[in-house]
């Protein structure tokens, strides 16, 4: 899937094609609804967010500028902001009423394993296995697939909080050197 | 701003991007962001390298229940795809005919009449046709030096709707990019790029409700929009006025 491709359809998007948006949701949902997936666990409210996201998408494609980065990456970020969201407000929810784990999400996931599948060698891989350590790779996955807050990662890891948040700005420095360099 | 220091801003924004940044933290860097066009330029640069991360997950099929909720959501109707498929077929039409050197006579007066139908149908449309339906608030119309209307722009409680004007001549390698110029001086803010042909709507900038916004300006850009995040060149200025 060509980045162009992508370019030309949002752009086309942007007028008020809605072929060409159609088309865009056929090529990029699955690779949304993934990265939804991941932070929310549950297929619903996973699939909630997506088509939030698409619609932000529809209203926001004249916004788009390729100084915001690759189009797919920009409706990422849509898509994951949107989960981000859904999950903190479903958990302060659930701390405000009760111990319950909200319908449909999940805590059994590993961000490692879905990490291991057939993933593509994209720079930020080797920059991530090859820079950051063990530590560092983990508590970046944690925030960033699972959109875990400071205090889960502790949680999760088991790890005090200092170290987490020390871990997570040092990986994101090593990880910014590698890739622009 | 000591607060925005170039470590502390690349710091923040990765960790806006990457989520870590929570709570009230997160809002006030929300709100920093509208305001400050480095940081905004320092987020996306994050946004890009960890949407790289992203990228490489294997894809999960939606369901097919869920295309037809965002149609719904947005008022997609059979008609609407009819228009857009006829505007494409119309532009591969244009785009064949001009890769023939020569084209016999009967075909390029075909064409003149066709694009000067749909001259004639846009102006029409520009002129009868209401904007959409919501309740007006704002409005500016950005025009030439010779004073020809070229977009028209309404600004409503929730959207910001553009028309374009039948005399703009779009320029196909450029695009137009909208902006709003803040009374406090401000760096201009990107509303996004307009379109060329037609009517499009864009989000209502959180800014316009924080202050008076006077002026508008349009300029010219790459296709995408400015690389930079500030206008490469006005072209145009144009006064809000409310209704």
């Amino acid at each position: 899937m060509s980045a162009d491709e992508h370019f030309r359809l949002l752009s086309n998007t942007a007028q008020g094609d809605q072929a060409a948006f159609s088309r865009l949701y056929e090529l990029t949902s699955a690779r949304l609804l993934a990265v939804s997936l991941q932070i929310l666990g549950s297929r619903d409210l996973a699939e909630d967010a997506l088509q939030d996201a698409f619609v932000k998408i529809w209203h926001n494609a004249g916004e788009y500028q390729r100084s915001k980065g690759e189009v797919l990456a920009w409706m990422i970020s849509i898509v994951r902001y949107r989960a981000i969201d859904m999950i903190r407000s479903a958990k302060s929810r659930k701390e405000s009423s009760s111990d319950e784990t909200p319908e449909g999400v999940c805590d059994d996931y590993s961000p490692d394993q879905a990490l291991a599948v057939d993933r593509e060698k994209a720079a930020i891989d080797d920059c991530m296995h090859s820079h950051l350590d063990k530590q560092q790779q983990n508590v970046i996955e944690l925030a960033y697939f699972k959109g875990f807050t400071h205090s889960e990662i502790v949680t999760q890891t088991q790890h005090p909080l200092g170290s987490v948040k020390s871990w997570i700005r040092r990986g994101l420095k090593l990880l910014q050197r590698c890739i622009e360099r | 701003m000591n607060y925005l220091t170039e470590e502390r801003m690349n710091a923040l924004s990765a960790e806006y991007a990457l989520g870590s940044l929570q709570g009230p933290a997160r809002m006030r860097f929300k709100k920093l962001l509208l305001s400050h066009t480095q940081l905004r330029h320092c987020v996306w640069r994050w946004e890009a390298y960890l949407g790289k991360l992203a990228e490489a997950i294997p894809g999960e099929a939606p369901s097919p229940k869920v295309w037809p909720r965002i149609e719904k959501r947005l008022n997609f109707s059979a008609q609407d795809y009819a228009q857009s498929s006829r505007a494409a077929e119309v532009v591969s039409f244009a785009e064949h005919t001009q890769k023939q050197k020569t084209p016999k006579p009967s075909i390029r007066w075909t064409l003149v009449a066709a694009v000067a139908a749909s001259f004639f149908a846009v102006a029409l449309a520009f002129l009868l046709n209401p904007l959409p339906p919501a309740e007006p608030r704002e409005v500016a119309i950005v025009q030439s030096s010779q004073a020809e209307a070229l977009w028209l722009i309404e600004l409503t409680a929730e959207r910001l709707h553009v028309q374009v004007a039948p005399s703009l001549k779009p320029i196909s390698d450029k695009d137009y990019e909208l902006w709003m110029l803040a009374p406090d001086g401000r760096a201009p803010v990107s509303l996004g790029v307009l379109p060329k042909t037609g009517r499009m709507e864009l989000a209502r900038h959180p800014l316009f409700d924080e202050m008076k916004i006077a002026m508008i300006a349009v300029s010219l850009e790459p296709l995408g929009g400015s690389p930079s995040g500030s206008p490469t060149e006005v072209l145009y200025t144009a006064e809000l006025v409310t209704l």
